[in-house]
């Protein structure tokens, strides 16, 4: 028995193949053409789509837009560089880091979840920047420089290990990473807790009434997303060798709402397409102008505005046609709404 | 002696100066019907409010199951057994009827199951079809809550309700904004809950609440009137005066 | 140093400087915070809406258009500007579900695009237009740039006149009647469509006098509003959104805070307060200081 949100998380599946197809393509191209810039450049994609994941959790899920989510992918790449520093291990280093953005996401959510709606927004936005601000004044992390001369790990699996040097070797296990990170994610969103989230987005004072506790259900995907995106940010030094505040900025925060605008709120897989493709997007256009804001955010209105289940809503309606083989029961936004304007207008 | 489902003793709470609520008691026998009746701004649905946990009571107490639940959440008092309506339809207009009900059943199984597969939830799986039935709406079960009629909304309401299995269910008006048929259909519908709940009612339609209920609790300006069986209640002169004399 | 020589010449100037700030930054935050309290939306291309009227200024000044004139003309310049962003990107989206976070999105593309188009044509190098009024002033053995006293007084002019408009008029009262409730409003013969795109093009424009009178103290380049816009929504926030008073309380108040707690702790630390005050209000009072517009 499928009902629509199964319906339209197994189309997202189909896309959540293609992809990783897609990528093991590259990675056997790589590999046979010795490539490492596009390789090194596929993994920064992935690198940054967890990010993206993490922001779609939240606005995709419980409909919270985070403006600050580089915060916990910033503390995860800086708890990652300094514990690399110290000792070489990538496994240690993500524990780590994960254990580093519980805590921080748990103290963030205890702040954050204080308030709803816009004014959520600009508190992790604030909470962002006032913690940015401060690695970017502290000697000890290297202030406004970052740390640098972080040294390249043997990941070990077992009996074996593979270079964070290795292109082929290290997209590889990224790509295993973030696959499985989105995976989680919408195992999570299949769970009777899952299903609540998707409540508080549609309805969220209606929550309390059928007994669950709407604090509680923030936290928690506040806490995971946190965890998703300090994941994602401590892999980032295993692949440059280096951290910098600027991963904390708003820009980076604002680049992974861009993302998951464009890929699709609230679809998941989304969210990583739509990080590949800023990342092609940005290098694509970057090759014959730097102006490639103009064009992203020119696209990225476009979504705001007529998209707004971005570019995976566009194909998601056909593969769920191809699962049900039933004809399409997508009720369009203006078939909802007037029923929802209807019913809000009573009052 | 087993307490009631319900008990109010002393509630109150003002807005601004004016008491909405003002010293209200009464108590909700097991598997019978009470009903609120009283004109517009009587303080029946501030009254539903206070007992629900939407609002927090100045004064007075409020015992579900003969627990003090006075200062409860709503998740609190959904918890002890209470379960309620609105008013204006609240429901998940943009999930399915199916998603709808199955986020109430889903209450019913242990917190251990909210982290594996919704599938092995079955018995929110099974409450979910069981109220599908029972409700007829199996064969809208994968439209959108807001694609349906209003009707179909008011019994989806219904339905959700309680599908979380309460002992006690407050209902605000669910005949609100319906055909008479409807209004019939939906009364049966109610009379037909007490077998495994009870009911407490804000009902507007007179004729209605004379056939459907056992107990009639009268507000008028934030206090209660009267109380009674309902011929007791109709032909009480006070009440009459008060509020049949609108009609 | 003797307690007066650190008056003179530590103290007063560290406050004066936070004045100058304050002044500035309330000028930007006063447009935020108008679209905020009347059309519910926060404007992430407010800063960059003030980076253009900087640039205009630069541009139309280099032309030889005099400083007299231009704070005229810029602002009635980016009045048509503000008027098509609210028709064409704010309007389409404004009945949305969630007009909050729709309309935050829609704006900080717009940011994104305007700060971009700014580098296309005026470069991304830093330039500072000559100062319109040379000389200082000495105060009491404080010298003060003539420039930044003429921006005091400027300044506590503009924000005198908007909360004229906003508060004594007739206009100002149909504005504050949309606020607090469209639907009344327009039944009661507001044309609450023109009001609206009329205060986002007020906002804008305000936002572009700010970047003309701030130019010559502040340097202009293209990502020049995306810095002065945390402290100015860190402002709007304090004060209480939509609240013009509270505005200008907090704007003074948090720049004062960020130039004397600067004398005590390093500079680098004063901007994680700002922010920090800003995080701790929105948590304990996110209503700000004062209420909203129309609200209150």
């Amino acid at each position: 028995m499928l009902d629509r949100l199964a319906i339209s998380m197994r189309a997202s599946h189909v896309l959540a193949i293609l992809l990783l197809a897609a990528a093991l393509c590259l990675a056997a191209l790589g590999a046979a053409l010795d490539d490492s810039f596009y390789l090194r450049l596929g993994t920064e994609a992935l690198i940054f789509a967890g990010l993206a994941l993490s922001v779609d959790l939240l606005l995709g899920y419980s409909g919270a837009l985070s403006l600050g989510q580089a915060l916990y992918f910033g503390i995860g790449a800086y708890v990652s560089a300094l514990t690399l520093m110290t000792v070489p291990s990538f496994w240690l280093a993500m524990a780590a880091a994960g254990l580093a953005t519980l805590v921080a996401a748990t103290i963030g959510g205890l702040i954050a979840n204080r308030v709803r709606g816009v004014y959520f927004a600009l508190i992790t936005f604030g909470m962002a920047q006032v913690v940015a601000k401060v690695v970017y004044n502290t000697r000890e992390l290297g202030a406004s420089d970052g740390m640098i001369g972080i040294p390249v790990v043997q990941i070990q699996f077992g009996p074996f290990a593979i270079s964070a040097g290795n292109p082929v070797g290290f997209f590889l296990i990224v790509l295993a990473i973030i696959m499985g990170l989105y995976g989680l994610s919408a195992y999570l969103l299949e769970t009777p807790f899952g299903r609540v989230l998707t409540a508080l987005k549609a309805n969220e004072r209606r929550v309390p009434f059928l007994g669950y506790s709407v604090w509680r259900a923030r936290m928690a995907v506040y806490v995971f997303a946190g965890l998703v995106a300090g994941l994602s940010g401590a892999l980032y030094p295993v692949l440059r060798g280096f951290v910098s505040p600027e991963l904390m900025f708003f820009a980076t925060s604002g680049n992974a709402v861009i993302s998951v605008i464009l890929g699709g709120v609230g679809t998941l897989i989304g969210a990583i397409y739509g990080a590949v493709l800023l990342v092609i997007l940005k290098s694509i256009i970057g090759s014959w102008t730097e102006h490639h804001l103009i064009v992203i955010g020119l696209l990225f209105m476009l979504c705001v505005m007529f998209l707004p289940k971005g570019l995976v809503g566009f194909s998601r309606p056909w593969i769920e046609r191809r699962i049900v083989r039933v004809p399409s029961q997508e009720v369009t936004a203006s078939a909802v709404s007037p029923a929802i304007a209807k019913s809000r207008s009573a009052s | 002696m087993i307490p009631p489902v319900l008990d109010v003793r002393g509630l109150g709470i003002s807005f601004g100066g004016l008491k909405a609520v003002d010293d209200v008691s009464f108590s909700v026998e097991r598997h019978r019907i009470t009903t609120i009746i009283g004109p517009n701004g009587a303080g029946k649905s501030t009254l539903f409010n206070l007992i629900s946990g939407a609002l927090t009571p100045r004064n007075g107490k409020v015992m579900i199951d003969g627990v003090e639940m006075t200062r409860g959440s709503a998740e609190q008092k959904k918890a002890a057994g209470l379960s309620r309506s609105f008013q204006i339809t609240n429901l998940f207009f943009e999930l399915t009827v199916a998603e709808n009900l199955r986020l109430a059943a889903q209450l019913l199984e242990p917190p251990t199951h909210a982290f594996l597969p919704i599938r092995r939830s079955r018995r929110a799986m099974e409450k979910t079809e069981r109220m599908l039935e029972r409700f007829r709406l199996a064969h809208r079960r994968d439209e959108l809550a807001g694609n349906l009629s209003h009707g179909d909304q008011r019994r989806l309401e219904i339905a959700v309700c309680l599908a979380s299995e309460p002992k006690l269910l407050l209902l605000d008006e669910p005949t609100q904004g319906m055909s008479h048929a409807d209004t019939q259909d939906t009364a049966a519908l109610v009379r037909g809950l007490t077998e495994d709940v009870t009911v407490l009612l804000i009902e507007h339609d007179i004729g209605l609440v004379m056939n459907l209920s056992d107990h009639v609790v009268v507000m008028h300006q934030g206090r209660k009137l009267a109380e009674g069986p309902p011929k007791v209640v109709r032909s009480d002169p006070v009440v009459q005066a008060a509020y049949f004399g609108h009609h | 140093m003797s307690p007066i020589d650190y008056l003179q010449f530590v103290l007063a100037p560290q406050i004066l400087n936070g004045l100058t700030l304050g002044v500035a930054v309330v000028l930007v935050a006063l447009g935020l915070t108008i679209i905020f309290g009347m059309l519910d939306v926060i404007n992430m291309s407010h800063g960059e809406f003030y980076a253009v009227g900087a640039y205009a200024a630069l541009a139309l000044g280099a032309a030889g258009i005099g400083f007299w004139f231009l704070l005229v003309l810029v602002p009635i310049l980016m009045i048509p500007l503000g008027m098509a962003a609210e028709r064409l990107l704010i309007r389409p989206v404004f009945d949305s579900k969630d007009r909050h976070v729709t309309t935050l999105l829609v704006t900080f593309g717009l940011g994104l695009i305007v700060e971009d188009v700014l580098k296309v044509i005026f470069g991304a190098n830093t330039q500072r237009p000559p100062t319109p009024i040379p000389g200082a002033t000495e105060w009491f053995g404080i010298l003060v740039p003539n420039y930044r006293l003429f921006l005091l007084a400027v300044g506590a002019a503009i924000i005198g006149g908007v909360a004229y408009v906003v508060y004594r008029t007739r206009l100002g009262a149909m504005v504050r009647a949309a606020a607090f409730d469209r639907h009344m409003a327009a039944s009661l013969g507001v044309p609450v469509s023109i009001v609206y795109a009329g205060t986002f093009a007020f906002g804008v424009a305000l936002a572009g006098l700010a970047g003309v009178l701030l130019a010559p103290i502040y340097s202009v380049f293209p990502t020049m509003g995306r810095d002065f816009i945390l402290l100015a929504f860190s402002v709007v926030i304090v004060g209480g959104m939509g609240s013009i008073w509270g505005c200008v309380f907090a704007g003074l108040l948090l720049t004062q805070v960020q130039a004397l707690a600067s004398l005590v702790i390093s500079p680098i630390w004063t901007d994680p307060i700002v922010f920090g005050t800003m995080v701790v209000f929105l948590m304990v009072r996110p209503q700000g200081l004062f209420g909203r517009l129309g609200h209150a």
